[in-house]
């Protein structure tokens, strides 16, 4: 059954869909001094954050999915009240950040608001089924996958595939522990890279069943696989299998593709684990996608990055210009054989792109999409 | 959701410091808790393991009838295997425990081995590394409806063709901070050395066996029909059905462990006359209910292939 995305939208350190876009074809950063956490406790000095000034808000993506449901459900013109509407939201990181508050500075902690239910519901109070799935980095991809099955087997009209993330203490504290100096900006397949910084923002997809003609957007398939290999090291053979699996729901071979959203955290495994599966993956395919990525301008938004991706591949694919990886100067010797793009625009005809995403415990997801654009 | 072509394979509860015949009749030995789990578990690779994965991974290791210790290769059928976990408060104890730390100046001291168990979906990806499954891996944190939206992922996993098998699994630890956040929330206290269960769907492709008819959500709790087929009933948080009753409390306390407590009990019940504690009648169904005024509520129904429903 053909799947069709039929409204969109996100938040980001940039702005939304449009001007996050636009940011990162200039080549933008949104990339700032770490805001409410002390930086020497954490070992972390930048954050891309979201909310520019004042205090911090608690439960805010909980706010930016909302404003994110909002805006995606308008424009497919959902109704409730005719059309069975499910929603599955992605998150690594919940609404932690108000249960580390709760502990250390006396804050109410609301068990109800570390999911987000009552967020889609104040943006659409006639969904009753809306599940939270924590599942680390490729958290919104997941969603996607369950997102297209629940369509496919008629059980929903139209499902809300959603990320919501906000940065932890915790997880900042984690990655100023595990890395040797603390990383001035991500850097994805940079030589130089030295390791991920954490992102803020939300978003909001929404799967129905394709019209027989015209339906702008397509969702070609989405693959997932689990590693089970080890809780924070990349499996190349995990990765691959979420591509395969991706590429046979699709009916589609790599030489199809012509733009790649790779995972790129700009962390010393990920970035050589990834590119060697993608050189091998296209090997075959002359000239090969091109590959970008969005982390070094919005940061890592942990389980929100994955549909993030994919709406800058809409874009890219619907505009015909692919921006370039933000930070990457000198890519690494295993991104050699790929066709990434650095530091300017690169114009493509490409009709579909493939999006990565891959989380710790060895969660992997693998979206392809198509745009059909007028020419 | 619903349809007819999900069955129940196996089943298993582990709740640990309480009597085990209060919720299978049958059951004598009592359940080791999270620090005995290596009687269980074997002791490779449960250093730095939460309790609620440790508790998690009994409650699979024995639905899935392993012997005791830790599988030195994949378990048979492994591969492709799904896992789907409901758990709200397995690593908020990870949580607080690094805040503490970075708040008193000790980054240092945070071990990177704890870095794994900051990350909410560390109970799916254990699950998957200790037994080899490597199907879709997805960690449900959705409140007191948990535990069935965990099912009803697992059924859609199942029927939609994703995965041969699919692990479904509920637990909540008792450790000090996710008891004191239950307390501030006004949830029963649960078990003491926290919840866990196990249940393992597969397509339907013999007669015979317990099925999963139907997994639904629903805003408000609704009353108990008057009459029809003798049913197994577990209704947690609803208002409805004996509130003082020792298994509907107990079970009522798993918040998101809750549903997959109430489905490997309900089969257990429905296929086992041993296992049923008294109270419990037989039956050929169950209807299954867990949720909160909060969070909404979500209703499960199992029946007994063959029994004429």
């Amino acid at each position: 059954m053909p799947l069709a995305i039929t409204g969109s939208a996100m938040r980001t350190s940039l702005g939304d869909t449009a001007e996050t876009y636009q940011a990162l074809l200039a080549g933008e950063s949104g990339r700032q001094p770490l805001r409410y956490v002390a930086p020497e406790g954490v070992n972390v000095r930048y954050g891309y954050h979201v909310d520019a000034t004042g205090p911090e808000r608690p439960y805010r993506a909980s706010a930016w999915l909302t404003e994110c449901v909002t805006a995606a459900a308008r424009e497919a013109g959902l109704d409730c009240a005719r059309q069975r509407v499910v929603a599955i939201v992605g998150t690594g990181l919940r609404e932690l950040r108000a249960v580390e508050r709760w502990r250390a500075d006396g804050q109410p902690a609301d068990l109800g608001a570390l999911h987000f239910g009552a967020a889609v519901r104040a943006a659409l109070p006639g969904v009753e089924e809306v599940v939270t799935v924590s599942n680390a980095c490729s958290a919104s991809s997941h969603a996607l996958a369950l997102a297209a099955d629940l369509i496919e087997l008629d059980e929903a009209d139209a499902v809300l595939a959603c990320g919501a993330d906000a940065m932890t203490e915790s997880m900042l504290a984690m990655i100023g522990r595990v890395g040797d100096e603390s990383s001035d900006a991500v850097r994805p397949f940079d030589a130089d890279r030295r390791g991920v910084l954490l992102g803020d923002g939300a978003v909001a997809v929404v799967v129905q069943r394709a019209p027989e003609t015209g339906a702008a957007v397509r969702l070609r398939g989405v693959g997932m696989s689990c590693d089970a290999y080890h809780e924070t090291a990349p499996d190349p053979d995990g990765l691959r299998a979420a591509m395969t699996d991706a590429y046979r729901r699709a009916g589609l071979r790599p030489a199809d593709v012509g733009l790649v959203l790779a995972h790129g955290t700009g962390t010393a495994l990920n970035d050589p684990t990834e590119a060697g599966v993608l050189a091998g993956l296209f090997a075959d395919a002359e000239p090969g996608p091109l590959v970008t990525g969005i982390k070094g301008a919005v940061g890592h938004t942990s389980g929100s990055a994955g549909l993030m991706s994919l709406l800058v591949a809409v874009e890219a694919l619907r505009h015909g210009q692919v921006p370039p990886v933000v930070g990457l100067r000198t890519p690494i010797a295993e991104a050699a054989p790929l066709n990434l793009v650095v530091g300017e625009p690169v114009d493509t005809d490409a009709r579909v792109a493939q999006v990565n995403a891959f989380g710790f415990g060895g969660v992997n997801a693998v979206c392809l999409v198509e745009v059909r654009r007028e020419r | 959701m619903s349809g007819d072509r999900v069955a129940v394979e196996a089943a298993a509860v582990h709740v640990p410091g309480i009597a085990p015949e209060r919720l299978i009749a049958s059951a004598t030995e009592p359940d080791c808790g999270p620090d005995e789990a290596h009687t269980l578990l074997g002791r490779k690779g449960l250093l730095f393991k939460e309790p609620a994965v440790r508790i998690a991974m009994c409650a699979v290791h024995r639905a899935l009838g392993l012997p005791p210790g830790r599988p030195a290769a994949p378990v048979p059928g492994a591969a492709g295997t799904a896992v789907v976990v409901s758990s709200n408060l397995g690593n908020v104890a990870t949580v607080c425990d690094i805040v503490d730390q970075v708040r008193a100046g000790g980054l240092r001291g945070v071990s990177p081995m704890q870095a794994p168990n900051a990350s909410s979906n560390i109970i799916a990806s254990s699950i998957a590394i200790r037994y080899g499954f490597t199907g879709p891996n997805l960690m449900v944190c959705s409140g007191a409806t948990g535990g069935l939206d965990a099912l009803r992922l697992g059924a859609l996993l199942v029927r939609s063709g994703r995965a041969p098998r699919v692990v479904v699994v509920g637990a909540e630890p008792a450790d000090e901070t996710a008891t004191s956040l239950r307390a501030a929330a006004g949830l029963p206290p649960g078990p003491p050395q926290g919840i866990a269960a196990c249940v393992v769907l597969a397509p339907a492709e013999r007669p015979g066996g317990v099925r999963l008819h139907s997994v639904r959500r629903h805003r408000a709790p609704e009353p108990i029909p008057a009459g029809g087929p003798r049913t197994v009933r577990l209704a947690c948080g609803t208002g409805f059905g004996p509130a003082d009753d020792d298994v509907a409390a107990l079970v009522g306390a798993g918040y998101g462990a809750t549903g997959v407590l109430q489905a490997a009990l309900a089969t257990r019940w429905l296929t086992d006359p041993a296992t049923r504690p008294a109270g419990v009648d037989e039956a050929a169904e169950a209807m299954l209910t867990c949720g909160s005024a909060g969070d909404g509520f979500a209703t499960a129904r199992l029946y007994r292939d063959g029994a004429g429903t």
